[in-house]
């Protein structure tokens, strides 16, 4: 049996004032899966993932045609609370962007908004977001530190784990990895691979696309050029643009 | 070897420029210092405890200024109380809420033109509006508020400054983790700019402290025989009595060492403010790490 997509992406278009940033998008997203968006700078590939959660609302003279539905509703249709849609679709950012407050606290800011307020619960989330973000024996001793205080990686753990404690059923990865060494690179690819979410993740690195995701698709010009397996995308792509593309050709 | 070329010459030349540079900046603390120095020289002699806790009397020769070190205690706390929610709601607005155009230009050219609007001014507008044509006559609440305008245009650019220092990926992080707009400026962005905005806050206290002018004309008595007991009665203040005693007491010359005494006073009262914002700025850049 086939599982429902997590994500469908259906004839998305989408501006920037006069410019069309994405022409006429479709694709399906598969649940629980790890789905990788490449593409050079400007393909769109990062204004893709934002209308994901909606952070685009807040760029002026943003627009945008077609549906995305994600767990059976539009998330832009007049019923959808942007609100409530960023707390099931997660989002990590390309630099780590801890609060300027304790761990713990960057950790229950989620959980905080929603309303829970118990001291136990509060930990149980801590402790649970953080292990599966695979910081806790990192920082279970200090947990009333400043984020500021770990190291880059750690603080993009950190992210994770932020965006964790909501339970989110997605999250977003805008080039999570682009600010950070390739010893933190590869603890955070590693907690991806074994993440059971469904991941959408922007990448730089083609490298990268190719050990952690299942499914690959390729923007290009604000175009969706190619969706496919990942392995098949690298090794037998369609188009000539993709694979002019993996082949460092362009971009 | 080129012509005409003297490496002496030319080290010669740099020293020069170098000792200009120099005593350009140097110049600057020599004034600094000589007024502190002028003014403490001459001032301490009037110091002393009664000058400090009495009132003035005899007029002006005896006694101390205690009212005076009140009324612009309550004239500086009392125009932050006008400033502060004004400066740091319009500040808000212009960094997170207003969309760039036309009408948040012409808003931020009006808090530039604002600061740069002589204080005589203000004290005018003040006396117009507040004294007369709200009628709450000369005193302490047509005082504050005036001076709460004067310093709206310091309050607001400093707040405004700190707010956009504030990196933008706290407000992303916030958002995307289901925040609203005020949440995320609530709990994430103010906390982080509060420090550069009271930085901001206590620079604007201390021009506030300072003010004659505008106090002249909507607040201060040149002698009061209590002190203020309601918004409405008048106040004396340090400037004003400076500016009484020097210009137009009975006995210039006599009191010539209290005017240098309460200049002292009203000066170490603006610096202490200074200082407690400078603390503050070291404070915020050490622990800053964004």
């Amino acid at each position: 049996m086939v599982k429902p997509p997590a994500i469908s992406a259906r004839s998305v278009s989408f501006y920037y004032g006069e410019f069309q940033a994405l022409r006429d998008i479709n694709l399906e997203i598969a649940k629980d899966e790890i789905t990788a968006l490449i593409g050079p700078s400007g393909c769109g590939k990062s204004t893709f993932l934002k209308l994901l959660n909606r952070m685009n609302d807040f760029v002026p003279g943003a627009r945008l045609s077609g549906e995305i539905i994600i767990g059976g509703v539009n998330v832009y249709g007049p019923q959808a609370d942007p609100v409530e849609i960023r707390r099931k679709v997660g989002m990590v950012f390309q630099k780590p962007n801890p609060f300027p407050k304790s761990i713990y606290d960057n950790i229950c800011y989620g959980p905080r908004l929603v309303g829970v307020k118990k001291k136990s619960a509060l930990d149980e989330v801590v402790e649970k977001a953080l292990k599966a973000a695979a910081l806790w024996d990192d920082v279970k001793d200090k947990l009333n530190k400043s984020a500021f205080e770990l190291s880059g990686g750690q603080q993009q753990r950190v992210c994770i784990a932020r965006a964790l404690a909501l339970e989110p059923d997605i999250l977003l990865m805008d080039e999570p990895t682009s600010a950070l060494d390739p010893i933190a690179t590869a603890k955070v690819e590693e907690w991806i691979k074994q993440s059971k979410l469904s991941i959408v993740i922007v990448t730089h690195n083609m490298q990268q696309a190719a050990r952690i995701s299942h499914g690959t698709a390729f923007f290009y010009m604000g175009e969706l050029i190619e969706f496919a397996p990942t392995l098949t995308l690298f090794t037998s792509p369609k188009e000539s643009r993709t694979e002019n593309y993996i082949t460092g050709r362009f971009g | 070897m080129l012509l005409g070329y003297s490496p002496k010459a030319r080290k010669n030349r740099e020293w020069l420029a170098l000792l200009a540079l120099k005593l350009v900046a140097y110049v600057a603390l020599i004034i600094l210092a000589l007024m502190i120095f002028y003014i403490v020289f001459h001032g301490f002699k009037a110091i002393n405890f009664d000058f400090l806790t009495k009132f003035p009397s005899d007029f002006m020769r005896k006694g101390g200024i205690l009212p005076a070190i009140l009324g612009t205690l309550y004239l500086a706390a009392g125009s932050m109380v006008v400033s502060l929610p004004l400066g740091f709601g319009a500040a808000i607005y212009l960094t997170d809420y207003a969309k760039p155009g036309p009408l948040v230009s012409i808003i931020r050219l009006g808090v530039a033109n604002l600061a740069a609007v002589p204080s005589v001014v203000f004290g005018l507008f003040g006396l117009a509006l507040f004294v007369v044509g709200f009628g709450f006559g000369r005193s302490l609440l047509s005082g504050c508020l005036t001076l709460g305008l004067l310093t709206l245009p310091t309050v607001t650019a400093a707040a405004e400054e700190a707010l956009r220092q504030t990196p933008q990926s706290f407000r992303e992080a916030a958002l995307a983790l289901g925040a609203n707009r005020w949440q995320a400026i609530r709990q994430v962005v103010l906390p982080a700019a509060l420090p550069g905005m009271l930085t901001g806050a206590i620079l604007a206290l201390g021009r506030a402290a300072g003010e004659t002018a505008p106090i002249i004309l909507t607040a201060a008595a040149a002698f009061s025989p209590a002190l203020p007991d309601s918004l409405f009665n008048e106040v004396m203040s340090l400037p004003t009595h400076i500016f009484n005693m020097a210009t137009n007491g009975a006995f210039i010359e006599q009191t010539r060492v209290r005017q240098f005494g309460t200049a002292l006073v009203l000066m170490a009262l603006v610096l202490g403010l200074s200082l407690v914002a400078i603390v503050i700025r070291a404070k915020l850049i050490r622990r800053r790490k964004w």
